[in-house]
């Protein structure tokens, strides 16, 4: 089951690189942060228990909830301008995530021969990442930057799943906690450079150079 | 456990006192009191006077108690100037940020302190993004464009960079497949032990990302670019404090990495990255500061100069490691001598331009004659520590010369392209139009510098034997037998 729900992820990520209206990327957001809470819960559906529910829950909470209300806010506050502008051909992106991805999964077959892990998870963790990475390297707009990195946050959260790490839930609750903040600092820096600058992209943020 | 309680619990109740008293005096106060108190009990665990309680999650190893008692050495000192930093009028809008300050600082205090002494690989990652987190409303100080942009890339790059640290240490739980660890915790010690058994290339990945994410936050070159312009546009002490404290703590993730991996066969794929990383940064540092225009970026510069040093210190071993232990104490407290006294510059000529700065040392006496002595300092001229920690360094550099060519050219370039940047603000005389202002009083940044450049002439002259007692400690916990 959890394969099937990281392949259901994967294919949030192949929509994300096609869409183009911004309100797309936030309900895309907002299914990972379901996707994520569900992988979470799955193997431990036999014998739940409030203790193994509550960092799924919390993730549920913030990753769904939360951050994708919040980032709503900022995109209607600023009025934002509804359609991405990519500084890539969405066709040529289309062919660089899926080009990246099938290395990823082919990469993780292989690996999964010498070291236990899961690979269509761990693949769609990767995969996760590298689109987030790309989206921040290939869109202009800075709110674009802050969906991206949630996106490879969520790639690192899947990732840790995969691996079965032990984290104390202390640890687990603060790392959330922490990438909340990190979203809401981002946030109020956008409404100030939106009141600042006259765009919110990142062709203002040219100042700082030798 | 009192003194755990002192080290972590006091901050918390600082920062509360700090969130609702309004009063900037009570929360100066408060915050002194916490930093005094935390410098104390750092003092005490650092020359084992006392030993604290210690448990899966909380450590304090040699390496722990040296850089615990470097951030609260700085910490101290940056609060103790804080308040007549925010008692200078310089713009409005800056109002705010001051209602946010001292909070931040004891955020900054608490989670620094944590990250340092946790023994948890998650809970490390999360007290160190907390610091990112205090630090950056700080470097928002003055509400202007360039802060605001620096603000922003600082949070965007270090986050990012911290994320991918995240999967190097996700990488350590997977080297430990099929092993006694696996689906442990991520507990140092428990790793340190069993490191044999670990699978050599995911230990190689996770060195890889941790070294990367963390690099920049640490400001080795090439992800430095986020350091320098959070550095250099933040207010002074905030500047001095990530300067002297923040690098360090980011430096100790990769540190800890690299103590497991000195345990096994991958040691020499670690040491060969840092070297390379800390070369790079030193041609980085070579290359921009002859460009260099503004003085802060210059200082910022200097860091990722020294962090380099640092890191290909570690990265050759033996004496050039127990010199890069060193150098990250002398380089600290050098940095907070610099920082403070460019922000009084600063203050005095309201700009961070150096051709806007001109005649410092008969403007102002006391600044200009500390930065100079901070200068030399950094420049690693004797008495002060730097000299003998750097040649440490060198003298672990022997066994590679080509290595130690690159670095001396370096290093001798560096401190031309610094040489005429600050002679050329403390005594280049004022045209026609230029102005010179002021004569000034001696205050308490003065008196922060003077004492810790004093402290850098005594550290250098005469080692005391309990840092050279933790700094032995620390090479054997890393293998190295000096």
């Amino acid at each position: 089951m959890e394969n099937v729900l990281s392949i259901l992820f994967c294919l949030t990520l192949l929509y994300l690189v096609i869409t183009s209206r911004l309100k797309t990327y936030v309900s895309i957001l907002r299914a990972q942060g379901v996707l994520l809470s569900a992988i979470m819960v799955f193997p431990f559906l036999h014998h739940l228990s409030v203790h193994i529910l509550i960092i799924p829950l919390m993730s549920l909470v913030i990753k769904a909830i939360v951050i994708p209300r919040f980032i709503n806010k900022i995109i209607i506050d600023l009025d934002v301008h509804r359609i991405v502008e990519p500084s890539i051909q969405p066709f040529n992106f289309l062919l660089l995530i899926v080009a990246s991805m099938s290395t990823i999964f082919v990469a993780a077959h292989v690996l999964s021969g010498y070291t236990p892990i899961e690979p269509i998870p761990f693949a769609s963790a990767f995969s996760a990442i590298v689109t987030g990475i790309f989206l921040i390297i290939f869109r202009k707009k800075l709110i674009i930057h802050v969906i991206g990195f949630l996106i490879l946050e969520n790639g690192i959260f899947l990732f840790g799943t995969s691996v079965a790490a032990e984290m104390p839930t202390i640890v687990e609750l603060g790392s959330m906690l922490d990438v909340f903040v990190v979203v809401f600092l981002m946030g109020i820096a956008i409404n100030k450079i939106s009141s600042t600058f006259a765009k919110q992209d990142v062709t203002v943020l040219g100042r700082l150079k030798d | 456990m009192s003194i755990l309680l002192v080290l972590t619990v006091l901050p918390l109740l600082s920062i509360g006192v700090c969130y609702f008293v309004p009063s900037r005096k009570v929360q100066y106060i408060i915050s002194l009191f916490a930093a005094i108190a935390h410098l104390v009990c750092s003092y005490l665990v650092f020359s084992g006077i006392c030993i604290p309680a210690e448990n899966d999650f909380i450590r304090f190893d040699a390496l722990s108690k040296l850089f615990l008692l470097i951030l609260s050495h700085v910490y101290f000192w940056v609060v103790l100037v804080s308040y007549s930093y925010l008692n200078r009028p310089l713009i409005v809008k800056e109002e705010k940020s001051k209602k946010l300050y001292f909070m931040m600082l004891n955020v900054y205090l608490f989670a620094n302190t944590l990250a340092l002494i946790s023994n948890h690989l998650g809970m490390f990652w999360v007290a160190a993004e907390t610091t990112t987190l205090s630090i950056a409303p700080l470097i928002y100080y003055y509400r202007d464009k360039e802060s605001l942009e620096a603000m922003w890339k600082y949070l965007f790059l270090v986050s990012v960079g911290i994320a991918f640290a995240f999967i190097g240490f996700l990488f350590l739980a997977l080297s430990a497949g099929g092993t006694a660890l696996e689906g442990q915790q991520l507990l140092i010690t428990s790793f340190t032990r069993s490191a044999a058994q670990l699978n050599p290339i995911w230990l190689k990945a996770s060195f890889i990302f941790v070294f990367v994410g963390l690099s920049t936050k640490i400001g080795i070159a090439p992800m430095h670019p986020g350091d320098i312009d959070a550095t250099s546009n933040a207010p002074s002490p905030v500047a001095a404090l990530m300067s002297g404290s923040l690098r360090g703590t980011a430096l100790m993730g990769v540190l800890r990495i690299y103590q497991i991996m000195v345990r096994t066969g991958t040691a020499d794929f670690a040491r060969t990255i840092m070297i390379i990383g800390g070369l790079f940064s030193l041609f980085v540092a070579f290359v921009f500061m002859f460009k260099v225009t503004n003085y802060k970026r210059m200082l910022a510069y200097s860091s990722i100069e020294h962090l380099g040093l640092i890191t290909l210190g570690i990265g050759t071993g033996g004496i050039a490691f127990a010199g890069a232990m060193l150098h990250t104490v002398f380089n600290s407290l050098t940095k907070v001598v610099l920082f403070l006294t460019a922000g009084n510059i600063h203050r005095a000529y309201r700009s961070r331009e150096v051709n806007s700065v001109w005649n410092v040392l008969q403007a102002m006496p006391w600044t200009g004659w500390l930065f100079l002595f901070g200068f030399f300092s950094i420049i690693a001229m004797p008495p002060f520590g730097i000299f003998f920690s750097e040649l440490m360094i060198f003298q672990g550099l022997l066994t590679k010369p080509l290595l130690l060519a690159a670095v001396l050219f370096f290093l001798f370039f560096i401190f031309v392209g610094m040489s005429k940047t600050v002679f050329h603000m403390l005594y280049t005389a004022p045209s026609v139009e230029q102005t010179t202002i002021i004569s000034e009083k001696f205050e308490i940044t003065h008196f922060a510098s003077l004492t810790l450049l004093v402290l850098l002439i005594a550290l250098g002259l005469c080692m005391p034997a309990q840092l050279c007692d933790i700094v032995g400690q620390i090479s054997k916990d890393f293998g190295i037998i000096l």
